[in-house]
């Protein structure tokens, strides 16, 4: 038995072995300690070397990016690099250490916290949240003061990297080719840290919960980034059993990647299309990669969050003009904006609200700022012309809200036209569906639109009630529920009797357990991360599609999720014995 | 746009110079114009404040600056007191003016 195991979110799929080391531990706790008056001086050089040391780190993170790597790292390191030599951070801790002899790292805690009362008066949460900055930042110095070897870490370490947390900053200095996988306590799904394993290929946890207190570094390690979970000090047979593992999920990735290039078409014929999920146009790349035929979810809002201001129009072209051309002639798939909630994006802040997930988000917002709305319509319009490209608006309640909608885009439309300026004026535009009222509206929404994608994670969301972030309730976030089924089940009938296609775009997606409903459905498109793509096509591949047929006629009859995952899991072990061992699922099983 | 108060400077004190601005960036002074003003003040040796509403902050300190989450439409008092003070307040009024596209695009909102 292992000495312990540790949960947490595979971010990238695989499984490593190796010895761990840290990169950084986070926050330590800091030693009160006052100074004797005639090492005041020496302490107050102590603090300053830490600050320039630690500046240093960050101008030199800094230097390697220019070339390589895009804005928005090198505006973190900037600013970065503008907190650490603050007055008000370094100069304000030198006046601790002189005039009330704290120890250094006492007299920058003590910064930091008066620093932090000021900030928590400030309205707006974009610069509530600089506040992050100003405690990374703090905590490298205080790192560096403590003496904590592995804040200097060189990064030539062979292993498993541990971390606290992992900035732009510090994976810039890593050797990827030394590093096997990577585990950090804090972090989601969509944390930098996954970002970078996916785009390495390693096997990579985060959000492991107990990471830092529970190793020291240097224990041998097996981070299951299949099952989600961190093995510490394993004995002989579960090392040799993951060794194992380890070598038939490499030799099954690479199987399934090489021929990720052909078609998905199941044993007895169905053809369906499978798109990647994207952010930007960095990722066309990696789609045809791994055997995306296109594009079927652009999610815009990444082009606007992770900036200090609103792009304008020929930004906004140019990316998109670029996703159309390198993907062309496959199709790309734009969501309009989908910010709100509680999100921030470009600096302008969305007002308090108290349900922010029932508020003024995605279409609702854009109606309401159709300046912002008009902006990205016409950058869309123009790219169009470019490419094979479609438009989807996202949260869509029912007929009047997207008649507005469509109208808002007709403007936009005649406006160009006037400037002659050129569009696809063929342009298919559809909805996502994910309300209840939207999948009750379903026949007459078809008849508006050219297609409908099923944004399966609001779907279950605003279906069953459920807040998926929110611990107490996260595993009633179920994709195999009667209610879900169904409710995808007759969005499909609508739409085909309508004659418009139906694409998925959730992560179930991207689930093998929901694979066989989805086929039996049938959905026309699926639309996933590019990373599950190769594994996906291969389900389809050798799924038959009357089988699936047959599961869901049997689903849609069944009282509860237990009994349609049972089913599922059947027909999944049946068929496929060999691979339902590398399968990662969204759902619980044990529902 | 900009409003000269050249005030005289005050005996003993240096030279002095002072301009006030407008906010005209839609999303107020957030961290990247911040992050801009706090690098530019840096590069001069005169003392240099910020003044809105009832603050004055350090207009050298990103962390002070940001404090002010001055939005859109604000009016600020650059002061600036040192040898560089023309320079300093003339330099810094105008990261505060828009490029002409800019302007027409707020104009378009």
């Amino acid at each position: 038995m292992a000495k312990a195991v540790l949960q947490g979110i595979a971010v990238s799929t695989g499984i490593a072995v190796g010895k761990c080391f840290f990169l950084n531990r986070g926050p330590g706790s800091v030693r009160h300690v006052t100074v004797a008056a005639d090492k005041v001086e020496s302490e107050a050089i102590r603090l300053v070397e830490a600050v320039e040391a630690v500046a240093a780190s960050f101008a030199g993170a800094r230097e390697l990016l220019d070339d390589s790597a895009g804005g928005i790292q090198v505006e973190v390191l900037d600013s970065h690099l503008l907190i650490c030599r603050d007055p008000k951070l370094s100069g304000e801790a030198l006046k601790r250490v002189r005039e009330q002899r704290m120890s250094a790292e006492w007299a920058l805690e003590e910064t930091v916290s008066s620093i932090a009362e000021t900030f928590s008066r400030i309205v707006s949460p974009y610069i509530r949240e600089r506040m992050e900055d100003v405690r990374l930042v703090a905590d490298r110095i205080i790192r560096h003061l403590s003496g904590d070897a592995s804040a200097q870490s060189t990064g030539n370490e062979r292993g498993i990297l541990l971390a606290h947390d992992l900035s732009p900053g510090d994976a810039i200095g890593l050797n990827p080719e030394r590093i096997f996988s990577f585990a950090t306590e804090q972090g989601g799904k969509t944390s930098h840290t996954g970002i970078l394993a996916r785009s390495l290929r390693i096997p990579a946890l985060v959000g492991v919960t107990g990471l830092c207190d529970s190793l020291r570094g240097g224990e041998l390690l097996i981070v299951d980034a299949l099952k989600g979970r961190l093995l510490v000090e394993p004995d002989e047979a579960e090392l040799a059993e993951y060794l194992q593992v380890q070598e038939q999920y490499a030799a099954y990735d690479m199987r399934i990647r090489k021929l990720a290039a052909r078609p998905a078409e199941t044993l007895d014929g169905q053809r369906i299309a499978v798109l990647a999920n994207v952010e930007s146009a960095a990722e066309a790349g990696t789609v045809l990669k791994s055997g995306g035929e296109g594009v079927g979810l652009v999610r815009t809002e990444f082009g606007y969050i992770t900036r200090a201001t609103l792009p304008d129009e020929e930004e906004l072209y140019n990316e998109y003009r670029a996703m159309a051309e390198a993907l062309a002639p496959g199709k790309v798939t734009f969501r309009t904006l989908d910010v709100g909630a509680e999100k921030v994006f470009s600096g302008r802040v969305v007002p308090d609200e108290a349900n922010p997930a029932l508020g003024l988000r995605a279409i609702r917002y854009c109606i309401r700022h159709q300046d912002i709305f008009r902006t990205q319509l016409r950058a869309v319009l123009r790219a169009s012309a470019h490419g094979n490209v479609s438009l989807m608006f996202p949260l869509i309640s029912g007929v009047g809200e997207l008649r507005l909608a469509k109208s808002i885009l007709n403007e936009a439309k005649q406006e160009l036209a006037a400037g002659r300026i050129p569009f696809d004026r063929e342009m298919p535009v559809g909805i996502m569906v994910e309300l209840p009222s939207a999948v009750l509206m379903a026949d007459d929404l078809a008849r508006e639109v050219d297609f409908f994608s099923i944004g399966t994670n609001d779907l279950i969301q605003y279906s069953l009630g459920v807040d998926r972030g929110n611990r107490h309730v996260a595993h009633m976030h179920q994709p195999l529920h009667p209610a879900i089924v169904r409710a995808i089940k007759q969005v499909v009938d609508m739409a085909h009797r309508e004659g418009i296609s139906v694409s998925v775009c959730g992560e179930m997606a991207a689930d093998p357990y929901c694979l066989p409903i989805l086929l039996g459905m049938p959905v026309d498109e699926l639309s996933l991360a590019p990373q599950s793509i190769p594994a996906i096509k291969h389900l389809i591949r050798h799924s038959d599609a009357d089988k699936c047929r047959q599961l869901l006629s049997h689903a849609l009859g069944a009282p509860t999720i237990r009994s349609i995952s049972n089913m599922v899991r059947q027909l999944l072990y049946q068929c496929f014995p060999e691979d339902v061992s590398f399968f990662v699922s969204q759902q619980s099983m044990d529902a | 746009m900009t409003e000269d108060k050249v005030s005289g400077a005050e005996p003993g004190k240096g030279e002095g110079a002072e301009k006030t601005v407008f906010i005209q960036d839609e999303l107020g002074l957030h961290a990247r114009p911040a992050a801009k003003l706090a690098q530019a003040a840096q590069r001069f040796s005169s003392q240099i404040t910020l003044e809105y509403e009832d603050m004055t902050v350090d207009a050298k300190s990103i962390l002070d600056i940001l404090s002010l989450a001055a939005g859109r439409g604000a009016s600020l008092t650059i002061r600036c007191k040192g040898e560089d003070a023309d320079l300093a307040a003339e330099q810094l009024e105008r990261l505060f003016i828009m490029p002409p596209d800019m302007e027409q695009r707020a104009g378009n909102s």
